[in-house]
């Protein structure tokens, strides 16, 4: 096991940020801590960092005890925090190989490193520009690629994608697929589901410094994301819609100011073409047509309903 | 490597750079080559205990003290740098403990303050050499000021980066704290003839004493009254640091 905690409580005042969390992840997996705004993944992460203790409860990290090791922990992983970090007037280069030298790398392996994350992290343009003057992605990608200068066995990401265009987004996860492949084990951080689905091995939802489920990406999908929501836009109100849409059993229509039309099921797509059909056929023009995939809200609001139903 | 000579060897990347060498260097050089020869008109020599120096050589001593307080500036704003741009927290969560990372800014300002002294007595050797008497204390009351001086006011420098949130409010405290430690202090001009309230308040400041203890090391004048001044500056150095030492070992993140 790479990361053991029992009852993990973190409080800031009256605020309980972390509430009793408890976690067993296994070496060698992508770990994905998905949950919104405030939900307590920062501090999850800073307390297995050992950036700040625990107001109760145990860590163990890499079978060492993180609160009485925390200095022998540390040596073992990397950590990429949420806020930015940088060294403001060295350029790029300069502070990838600067940081490599923090770490204890020798002079050749964190020259040679500079180089080949330089060009992973496709940082060429800006290799010799100094941190203070890149843009928030820029940054974000150096800050992400440096960490990569040193050896770790265990890397703690903290929503590392934010600011990041979709290319560069994409090539991040995809690096970190290899490293995942190649044997680290990585606990990242996201409110994006898509992100997680398409990296990690497990994920725990996290919602109010609770966790409410633990399980592979598959899994959670086809408990809780099988609904899809579709809405179609018309170009004018149509009275008759109602009465023209009724024969439609088993899903939802809304219909909000009389232009728009929301179909919410895990059958969305047939039921779309079934009121396609009658569109084209009563000549009622369309404007536009969305699909919107189940966000984590929807989750977090299904997750909490089943909850309380199963506790009553 | 140690851990405390790798952030060392970070902090003097970070801080020696061009910026710093016209701060530390090239504006010294003008004041007192500038100020020096142009008030020597107006303050033909000045009486420092028993001897009486010409104005160029006074400045130019006074501007070692001066240096001193300004380089712990430049390396007490790391500290504050760090905790702006998120580097505090990154060396707290890589292969360091706190206290490596309080005593590595300790040693940065140290030296940087011995290199800022050095470079100074250099330059201004020209203007005070027939005045100079050198003995046994020389070197060591230089080194004795350099290194107190500068844990003192990077003491205090530490202070302000720990306990201010706003990034404007740190240079305006930092460079108003300064300006009076430097006006305010017999680098410049003799409290001899100042009126009284400010000839008081001369000796309200530690760079006053800082550059007494300076001078007695360059002109021999050592005496009673000088030691008193090492006795303090070592007393409130040590005062200012144990409260830095503490509000950043307590230092939230
Ligand atoms: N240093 C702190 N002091 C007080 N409250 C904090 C502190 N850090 C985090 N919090 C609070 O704890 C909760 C969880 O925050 P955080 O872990 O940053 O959430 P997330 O990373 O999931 O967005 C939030 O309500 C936040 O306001
Ligand atoms: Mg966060």
């Amino acid at each position: 096991m790479s990361i053991i905690t029992r009852s993990l409580f973190k409080s800031y005042g009256n605020l309980v940020a972390v509430n009793g969390i408890d976690l067993d992840i296994r070496g060698g997996k992508v770990f994905g801590f998905l949950g919104p705004n405030g939900a307590g993944k920062s501090t999850t992460i800073k307390l297995l960092t050992t950036l700040i203790p625990p107001t109760s409860g145990t860590i163990q990290i890499l079978g060492l005890d993180a609160i009485k090791n925390p200095l022998d922990v540390r040596k073992r992983i990397g950590v990429v925090l949420q806020q930015p970090s940088y060294e403001p007037n060295l350029s790029v280069e300069k502070s990838l190989e600067k940081y490599g030298m923090m770490w204890d790398v020798d002079r050749k392996t964190r020259k040679d490193r500079t180089d080949e994350l330089i060009d992973v992290f496709e940082l060429q343009e800006i290799r010799k520009k100094k941190n203070e003057d890149l843009s928030i992605g820029q940054r974000r990608r150096v800050q992400v690629a440096r960490e990569f200068i040193h050896d770790m066995d265990l890397l703690f990401l903290d929503e590392p994608t934010v600011g990041l265009d979709p290319g560069a987004r994409r090539n991040l996860l995809d690096f970190l697929k290899n490293k995942a492949r190649d044997g680290l084990t990585i606990f990242y951080t996201t409110h994006v589901l898509t992100e997680a689905e398409y990296l990690c091995d497990e994920i725990a939802v996290i919602n109010k410094g609770k966790i409410l489920a633990v399980d592979s990406p598959e899994h959670l999908k086809s408990t809780f994301g099988q609904e899809k929501t579709i809405k179609i836009h018309l170009l004018d109100r149509i009275e008759k819609l109602p009465n023209l849409l009724s024969s439609i059993a088993g899903c939802k229509i809304d219909f909000n100011a009389g232009t728009d039309i929301i179909i919410q099921s895990s059958k969305a797509e047939i039921i779309l073409s079934q009121v396609l059909s009658i569109l084209i056929e009563n000549n009622i023009p369309i404007e536009d047509l969305s699909a919107m995939p189940t966000t984590l809200e929807e989750i977090f609001l299904k997750m909490v309903k089943e909850k309380n139903a199963s506790n009553n | 490597m140690h851990p405390i000579i790798r952030l060392l060897n970070r902090n003097l990347t970070i801080s020696l750079n061009p910026g710093f060498l016209v701060w530390q260097v090239i504006f010294p050089i003008v004041y007192i080559f500038v100020a020096g020869f142009a008030y020597t008109a107006l303050i033909s020599s000045v009486k420092f205990g028993d001897i009486s120096l010409d104005y160029p050589a006074f400045i130019a001593s006074g501007m070692i003290g001066f240096n001193i307080m300004n380089s712990t500036l430049v390396s007490g704003i790391i500290i504050w740098n760090d905790r702006r741009h998120g580097m505090f927290e990154q060396i707290l969560v890589g292969p360091f403990k706190r206290s490596h990372y309080i005593l590595s800014n300790v040693y940065t300002i140290a030296i940087v303050g011995l290199i800022s002294a050095t470079l100074i007595t250099a330059i201004g050797y020209p203007l005070f050499f027939k005045s100079v008497h050198f003995n046994l204390l020389t070197i060591p009351f230089l080194v004795f000021a350099s290194i107190t001086g500068s844990i003192l006011f990077g003491s205090i420098a530490s202070i302000i980066s720990t306990r201010l949130k706003s990034s404007e409010g740190f240079n305006v405290i930092i460079n108003t704290v300064f300006l009076f430690f430097a006006f305010v202090s017999t680098a410049f001009y003799p409290a001899q003839g100042a009126p009284q309230p400010l000839a008081t308040g001369f000796y309200l400041n530690p760079l006053t004493y800082l550059v007494d203890i300076i001078r007695a090391g360059i002109f021999g004048t050592f005496n009673e009254f000088v030691m008193f001044e090492m006795f303090v500056l070592v007393t409130v150095a040590s005062i200012l640091f144990g409260i830095a030492i503490k509000l950043l070992t307590k230092l939230n993140l």
